[in-house]
């Protein structure tokens, strides 16, 4: 033992002994001490959130829906572009089976009588099918879709909404609007997150000078009348030069309006944010971090950002909403996404089309207006909910 | 800090703001019910005839203002088109007029009890200077071609001027810039020398070029263009006038003058400024050189010169932008006063009584007209809806009495109602094809192309109000003449043609882009065609939807490979459906050119009667061989009238006339 | 208060310009001009149809001369006259369709701030009664459902199925209810929500127990002592209300066929209609600020803590 001479002054004491208590006693305080660690902000909050039943149901539906919009190609739904104009055109909900498609898709092509290999015809009808019943569906998505005729074969769920005016099943749309809806929510609002969590943070920290003119500047934009601006961004995406060098990026319209409505909604969460920070950077924990010589971007995005995402999260859920009505907007002056792709806003701009007082498709507006309305519902409760948990002040009430 | 009464008032403050818009709202509401009220569509850019186009501004400007001939739905009988033939027989300002032998020379003679509202008479001369107006470069008339067919006007509208030959020269101070009508100093002469200035060369005279096409030398406002304009100088005999529409006597004083054209950011030095006067514009002189002249005691007879003879001249005349304007409110008023409720003058069975812009133009009975008696509505109200939902829940809630657009999506509830008045109307849907585009250049492809469409599918489930399938581009309902067809519906030729041209089966056929403008109906459309072709053929497509001004500037660059069109008729002949094919045409977009078709569009110019139909015939019959166009349908009109509107009928052209209508007490 | 606004206004003059240019640069980048038409024009006419609109002057010489017309004109010349609308100046435009927008807000503000802050009372004070759960419910539907959806369906209930309302039009408060309560809806919605959480803080509150320690009556206690407190998050969420409501009014007028200046803001947009669209962006950006700053001034004029600056 190295510490002998330390204890030459207690020289009756059974070293070995005490060395065992303290050994125990120790870790007991460490036992303790982690387990009180355990309960973070964010456990202390998910347990808050558990129990809030709104948002917990609220929490599962989205959850469920993003499953739901993802595996869309796999479930057994009818195609979402496919017209059959001639039988079912306005057609009302109904229960009576429809097949996936009729036999004469394969009527018109030109290589399948010249096949005799069962597979290869097999494969070559698949082929038909994915191109035909699906709108350039991408690689995972083509995958799911053959997944789905192996599984399914040709059995479809029935159009339980109905169709629309070129005969299209209701609840199909319905379901591959979603994936578009959500997406655009989503990485709109990711965009959104971003230039705004970084510009408040910065202009909050920064603080004095140039905190002022980049809250100026928010004033500035806070300003501008935005649906100008989306109009002539979405003619100058249309144009086909620029549309050409946008695509040997790699981005195609429907990334431009993500990030264009990205581009709309950071300024409130950018002041959120800011006003967050400039709460913070007084507290002892930023404090330290200068002390010890950290930058002032280590600072911002290791200090401070994570300190500020209780906030930004409650502000995501109510970004998402508005992101999505904003699409549906843009649907309603025509300037959505473009068919045969589907969004809610484009089903629901449709939809309102036929009510009139001279006849009403009801099921038309009903079905994709609920989905939009429940998911937005849905956000909101969760957003409160989540808002109730991580405020230490509604703590316990 | 805020001090203290302000942050009293603020209460009072807001109720009072609130009041104030409370009052503002319900201002609106102290008008008199009108007799009569319809959807006129969207919002018109203008009541000025020359200006204006476009059917809502048509039935606007129809009531206001009237030409020497009217068009008018005649008789009751419809032909075999279930439509009413529109026949301009009915007369207007004009109680008769007669056409030469030659065809060309039309001689009107004007009522007598033609009057304009502010009780001047309606004279020849009225009609000469409207017309002149609308030639004049600077009013940039849209529909001037209209006016081509006369002698001359085409020279004096683009300022092609020709040495030796007699200009007016513009010159001096103008009063504002918006003028409709520039007209300041007016010199008239003899052009002696046309040339231009330079700073590096001075100033250099032409040679021997006898015509020259004056001003037209420079293209778009594009930046880098403009500082090429070249100076313009000219060297002009003047004689001494008193007017510009006086003959001009050659015989008498004249003098030598300079002439010199710039405009405001170039920069001319002292030296040549002084030497030269400045001017606006140096046009062929009207009155000598375009084929008007005003005749009789009170001036009331026109006789129109034509450069060929023009079988549906008399059409044209019955056309709205050939409608006279009130020369003296014009000039007083000035751009956008003169058009303003209380300066207007107008000689229509209307008067403008009232105009709030996308809420209503109200019109009430001008008792000065001259068949004022035959004109029973008092006060009209024309609404510009745009929504044609929310139009028809203003019809359906009695707010409305004629509908002119209806929502398409119900149209199949709709059409069986007694209240939808429908006709075919002249006009064609199609799609241009982009012969330049690989593989759109093969006519086998463009032929395949058509005959796999099933156009009976798109118009009974898609446009859905009774419009008729087209296999020819020319509507039919013109009287003696015979369109030619193009391929039916037949998915097994189709295929067998596009295999021919190298693609069977649709394989290695290039992804082709459909353009539309954003239209629920086109959309619709485009979307059936899509997946006809996709099926039928095994080709792709991918549709592109663009807004109307992106739409229109892709389309005339014809940067598409295929695009949705639409052509209203301006008048009923093939003409206005044939001539736009021609090589080069303006309207022609597809880059498509034949010389033989060319050859027998000009030919029918000259040609009368029976045999200009068979020539228009056989060129219709290349244009549907060669299909740079495919033919979708006809449209048809489709309006819904209320039923205590009487003397509504439907017609070939979807006209209208509001003078003529009655209506029961509600 | 002087300084601030003076600040201010700099403020307002700098935005301005800067959307101006903006707007400027982009709108003349976009591809198709005002006068593409499905017949093309003679070369002639429409070079001589720009010339009449300044059109063809190069861009920047378009663009300082529009600034130069804007700060040098009266009011009622200011941008020259429409493209689209021929017969009248952009400013006669904007001065016939401005106080029917402006009408129109207000009385779509006033709908949202009543219904909202009242139904957000009564849910905060009620807390957790069916009342409570039925308001915020009504509310949440109000923010969910977009306003055109809103809109359309409330015409064939109003209209239609009970005929209270006239199908659309103005010029009678009959008129003005329908699209206003459309309009005001969502806002409405947002309101009584954040109403009824600032209440629910500050009866929590130390003064608020004094208050009713003192005797005070629940109505008394609640108007005068929690309401202001409460109010403060309503208040800042005025200025975006107010620019939801600028959108909003967009379709609202489309489908009630309302004369205000929402349709010609689209229009003027698509149709390239240059002097219109740029007094459109700039009478919707003054008003943002306006608003804004107003904004600003009542957070001060409800708090007194709050000092404006």
């Amino acid at each position: 033992m190295s510490d002998v001479s330390d204890n030459a002054e207690l020289p009756n004491q059974p070293v070995p002994d005490t060395g065992k208590r303290d050994l125990e006693y120790y870790a007991r305080i460490l036992e303790e001490a982690r387990s009180i660690k355990g309960t973070s902000l964010w456990q202390d909050a998910w347990k808050q959130l558990k129990r809030n039943r709104a948002a917990m149901v609220s929490l599962v539906f989205l959850i469920l829906l993003a499953v739901l919009a993802f595996f869309t190609p796999l479930l057994p739904l009818q195609s979402p572009i496919y017209q059959d104009i001639e039988q079912r055109q306005l057609s009302a909900p109904s229960f009576s089976a429809i097949p996936l498609y009729p036999e004469s898709i394969f009527e018109n092509d030109e290589q399948l009588p010249k096949l005799s290999n069962e597979s290869e015809i097999a494969s070559r009808k698949q082929e038909i099918l994915v191109t035909t019943l699906w709108n350039n569906p991408g690689t995972v998505s083509q995958w799911l879709i053959k997944l789905r005729l192996s599984v399914f074969g040709t059995w479809s769920i029935p159009s339980l909404c109905g169709t629309d005016n070129l005969g299209r099943d209701v609840l199909s749309r319905v379901f591959w609007g979603a994936r578009v809806s959500i997406i655009v929510g989503i990485v709109a609002t990711f965009v959104s997150l971003l230039i705004g969590v970084s510009y408040g943070a910065i202009s909050g920290f920064m603080g004095g000078k140039v905190d002022n003119i980049m809250m100026r500047i928010v004033d500035v934009i806070y300003s501008v009348p935005f649906i100008f601006v989306v109009i002539f961004m979405i003619t100058i995406v249309k144009e086909d030069q620029i549309s050409a060098v946008l695509e040997k990026w790699g981005i195609d319209q429907i990334k431009v309006f993500f990030i264009m409505i990205g581009m709309i909604y950071w300024l409130t969460m950018a002041r959120v944010v800011r006003g967050q920070v400039i709460s913070l950077k007084n507290e002892q924990f930023v404090e330290a971090a200068r002390t010890i010589g950290a930058s002032p971007t280590r600072i911002i995005f290791k200090h401070l950002i994570p300190n500020v995402m209780g906030i930004v999260i409650v502000y995501l859920t109510l970004t998402i909403p508005a992101v999505m009505r904003f699409e549906a907007f843009l649907s309603f002056l025509g300037l959505g996404v473009e068919a045969p792709d589907v969004s809610w806003g484009l089903l629901v701009n449709e939809g309102i089309q036929v009510i009139t007082p001279i006849k009403t498709y009801g099921w038309l507006v009903l079905y994709p207006g609920l989905t939009l309305a429940l998911t937005l519902f849905a956000l909101s409760f969760l957003g409160d909910g989540l808002r109730d948990a991580l405020d230490p002040k509604m703590k316990n009430k | 800090m805020i001090p203290r009464w302000l942050r009293n008032s603020f209460p009072y403050l807001a109720i009072g703001i609130l009041l104030a818009g409370l009052g503002y709202a319900i201002s609106f509401g102290q008008l008199e019910p009108a007799d009569f009220t319809y959807n006129n569509g969207a919002e018109i850019k203008t009541v000025d005839p020359a200006l204006a186009t476009g059917s809502p501004e048509g039935r606007i400007i129809n009531g206001l203002f009237e030409g020497l001939l009217r068009n008018m739905p005649t008789g009751t009988e419809p032909d075999e088109t279930s439509s009413i033939p529109l026949r301009p027989v009915t007369m207007g300002m004009a109680d008769t007029f007669e056409i030469s032998e030659d065809g060309k020379t039309y001689t009107f003679h004007i009522r007598e009890s033609a009057k304009w509202s502010n009780g001047d008479s309606v004279t020849a001369e009225d009609f000469r200077w409207s017309w002149q107006r609308m030639l004049h470069p600077e009013t940039g008339s849209e529909y001037v071609y209209q006016l081509y067919s006369i002698e001359g006007a085409l020279q004096y509208n683009t300022g092609a001027i020709e040495l030796g030959g007699i200009v007016e020269v513009e010159h001096g101070q103008r009063q504002t810039r918006t003028e409709l009508f520039p007209r300041a100093n007016i010199s008239r002469g003899k052009l002696v020398a046309h040339g231009t200035w330079s700073a590096a060369d001075g100033v250099v005279w032409a040679k021997a070029s006898a015509t020259d096409s004056g001003s037209g030398s420079h293209g778009h406002g594009d930046s880098e263009q403009e500082g090429d304009t070249p100076i313009e100088v000219y060297k002009v005999t003047v004689y001494s006038s008193d007017h510009i529409l006086d003959e001009l006597d050659l015989s008498g004083d004249s003098h030598e003058m300079l002439f010199i054209k710039y405009t405001d950011d170039q920069k001319v030095p002292e030296s040549i400024a002084g030497e030269y006067t400045r001017c606006f514009h140096v046009l062929p002189d009207f009155q000598s050189t375009v084929g008007l002249k005003v005749s009789g005691s009170d001036q009331r007879i026109l006789s129109v010169q034509l450069v060929e003879p023009t079988p549906y001249f008399s059409d044209l005349v019955a056309f709205y932008p050939l409608y006279p304007v009130h020369r003296k409110t014009v000039e007083t008023h000035g751009a956008m006063g003169w058009t303003k409720q209380e300066n207007i003058v107008t000689n229509g069975p209307f008067l403008l009584d009232d105009r709030r812009i996308r809420d209503r133009i109200r019109l009430v009975k001008n008792p000065r007209y001259w068949n004022a008696d035959g004109v029973s509505l008092e006060i009209i109200d024309a609404l510009s809806v745009e929504s044609d939902t929310t139009a028809l829940n203003m019809y359906m809630n009695g707010q409305v009495d004629w509908l002119t657009s209806l929502p398409t999506m119900i149209m199949k509830d709709l059409m069986p109602r007694e209240d939808f008045v429908s006709a075919p109307m002249l006009a064609s849907y199609f799609y241009r094809l982009n012969v330049d585009q690989k593989p759109l250049d093969d006519v086998r492809v463009r032929r395949a192309l058509n005959m796999a469409l099933d156009k009976v599918k798109i118009t009974e489930r898609v446009s859905k109000a009774g419009e008729i399938p087209a296999r020819s581009y020319v509507p039919p309902g013109l009287a003696g003449y015979d369109g030619y067809q193009c391929g039916e519906f037949n998915v097994k030729e189709a295929k067998r043609l596009l295999a021919e041209a190298g693609f069977p089966g649709g394989e290695g056929f290039p992804t082709m882009r459909i353009l539309y403008n954003t239209n629920d109906n086109h959309q619709a459309i485009a979307q059936v065609i899509q997946q006809d072709w996709k099926n039928n053929l095994g080709i792709e497509v991918r549709l592109e939807n663009m807004e109307w001004r992106t739409f229109l500037s892709n389309v005339s660059e014809t940067q598409f490979d295929i695009a949705r069109a639409g052509w209203i008729g301006d008048y009923p002949d093939p003409n206005t459906f044939l001539d736009m094919f021609v090589t080069d045409g303006p309207n022609n977009q597809t880059n498509w050119s034949n010389q033989q078709y060319d050859a027998l569009i000009e030919s029918a110019k000259t040609l009368r009667g029976e045999e200009r139909l068979k020539a228009l015939s056989e060129a219709e019959k290349i244009l549907m061989e060669e299909q740079p166009i495919i033919p979708i349908y006809y449209y048809v009109s489709k309006n819904m009238v209320s039923d205590r509107v009487k003397g509504f009928s439907a017609n070939i052209q979807d006209v209208h006339p509001l003078h003529v209508l009655t209506v029961e007490d509600k | 208060m002087f300084a601030f606004l003076l600040r201010r206004l700099g403020w307002a003059i700098l935005t301005v310009w800067i959307v101006y240019t903006v707007t400027f640069f982009l709108m003349r980048s976009v591809p198709g001009g005002p006068f593409d038409g499905e017949r093309q024009l003679p070369e002639e006419v429409e070079r001589n149809l720009l010339e009449k609109y300044n059109l063809n002057d190069p861009v920047h010489i378009q663009y300082f001369n529009g600034i130069r017309d804007i700060v040098a004109n009266p009011i009622g010349e200011k941008f020259g006259p429409s493209i689209r609308l021929a017969d009248y100046n952009v400013d006669e435009v904007i001065a016939q369709g401005f106080p029917v927008s402006a009408s129109l807000g207000i009385f779509a503000m006033v709908f949202a701030l009543l219904l909202g802050m009242t139904s957000g009372v009564i849910s905060a004070i009620k807390r957790n009664s069916a009342l409570d759960v039925g308001f915020m419910a009504a509310a949440t539907l109000g923010i969910s459902v977009p306003s055109f959806v809103l809109a359309s369906v409330a015409v064939i209930v109003f209209v239609f199925w009970i005929p209270i309302f006239p199908a659309a039009g103005w010029g009678e408060l009959s008129q003005i209810l329908l699209p206003a309560l459309c309009l005001g809806a969502p806002f409405a919605g947002y309101i009584a929500r954040l109403t009824r959480t600032g209440m629910l803080e500050v009866l929590g509150q130390d003064y608020i127990r004094t208050a009713y320690a003192k005797g005070l009556a629940t109505r008394r206690v609640v108007v005068r002592h929690a309401l202001r407190g409460a109010i403060l998050p309503v208040v800042s969420y005025l200025g975006p209300a107010v620019a939801g409501i600028l959108t909003g009014s967009l379709i609202v007028e489309r489908i009630f066929y309302l004369p205000g200046m929402g349709s010609h803001f689209i229009e003027a947009a698509l149709q390239r209609d240059y002097p219109l669209a740029m007094g459109m962006v700039l009478v919707y950006t003054c008003l943002l600020y306006v608003m804004n700053t107003l904004v600003d001034i009542s957070y001060g004029v409800i708090d007194p803590r709050v000092k404006v600056e």
